[in-house]
């Protein structure tokens, strides 16, 4: 963000006074993020659309209400969706799948190889996550891919920060564990 | 991109889970701002005030409601009925208002000046 780009703060704020603009530069900045992490959580791309969709539409609801300076509005999203996700969890009773029932990555058509390794580890890891339990992924995915402070992950997840640098130093030991086995397929060399 | 015991790099994966991160599709970000084109009209509406109540309404209220009026009501009818028709124990309010003022003397011809007198 430059020095000129207002803060999502006020951006709240002009969209509260009716300003359109304000909702499209907020989805353009918060959207991608709120998806992206919803998607991680999740590991399934209708379900991350209608979180994504719904802690968005929370989001406009409470701009009237928003008071600038609180609290920060990434924070706020993020633990929206953790909630909706926990929600989503909760009512289709599980949650952590065989390493094997994720669903394969889609056709990568002509990427650089490059961005075919980078996807290939993604998957990897995304079909890792789908492994361990709803809140030591959200908290490994919060920590080591959203690249959040742990204080301000313990406040989106309503935990101390002992309790997330517990679940993120659990949640590396059984993505590593999952993943021992795959080094060669995903293009790592012992040494 | 693995360590000395032959682990995986987790942070290797991390680092490209952030490089492969999924972009908004496009049909999200349509309904997201259809979402808030709705919403922000909601903001333009004057919020809906109840109806002011009438005078009566009000007087009602501030009385207690039906119980209390009915109250009221008997209260107003005994009196105008007790001044129309007053029992017959009851002096006459007539008589009262036009009778001499009573003449008994409670001071037994005392003087109130001579009474000051004796006490100072």
């Amino acid at each position: 963000m430059t020095g000129d780009a207002p803060s999502d703060d006020a951006l709240l704020v002009l969209f509260a006074c009716g300003e359109a603009q304000a909702a499209r530069e907020l989805t353009a900045r918060l959207g991608p993020r709120v998806f992206s992490v919803a998607l991680r959580v999740l590991g399934d791309q209708a379900e991350a659309e209608d979180v994504a969709q719904e802690a968005m539409l929370r989001l406009w609801r409470m701009a009237p209400e928003w008071q600038p300076g609180q609290a920060k509005v990434s924070t706020w999203l993020y633990r929206v969706v953790m909630n909706l996700c926990l929600d989503l969890k909760r009512r289709r009773r599980g949650g952590s799948v065989n390493i094997d029932d994720v669903p394969e990555p889609p056709d990568l058509g002509q990427s650089a190889p490059e961005q075919l390794q980078d996807r290939a580890r993604a998957d990897a890891l995304q079909a890792a996550l789908m492994t361990l339990p709803g809140r030591q992924r959200q908290a490994v995915v919060l920590r080591h891919i959203e690249d959040l402070p742990n204080p301000e992950i313990a406040g989106i997840m309503d935990i101390s920060v002992e309790a997330v640098e517990s679940l993120t130093a659990r949640g590396k030991r059984a993505l590593a564990a999952a993943l021992a086995g795959r080094r060669a397929e995903l293009g790592y060399s012992d040494g | 991109m693995a360590d000395n015991n032959g682990h995986i790099d987790l942070d290797g994966l991390f680092d490209a889970a952030r490089r492969d991160s999924a972009a908004l599709p496009e049909a999200l970000s349509e309904r997201i701002l259809a979402d808030a084109a709705q919403v922000q009209a909601g903001f333009a509406e004057p919020p809906a005030r109840a109806p002011s109540p009438g005078l009566w309404r009000q007087v009602k209220a501030l009385l207690g409601g039906w119980p209390a009026l009915g109250g009221l009501a008997a209260a107003c009818a005994a009196g105008v009925w007790i001044g129309v028709s007053p029992p017959a124990f009851l002096p006459d309010p007539a008589g009262l208002v036009s009778a001499a003022q009573s003449e008994v003397d409670v001071l037994g011809g005392y003087s109130l000046s001579s009474l000051y007198l004796e006490d100072g």
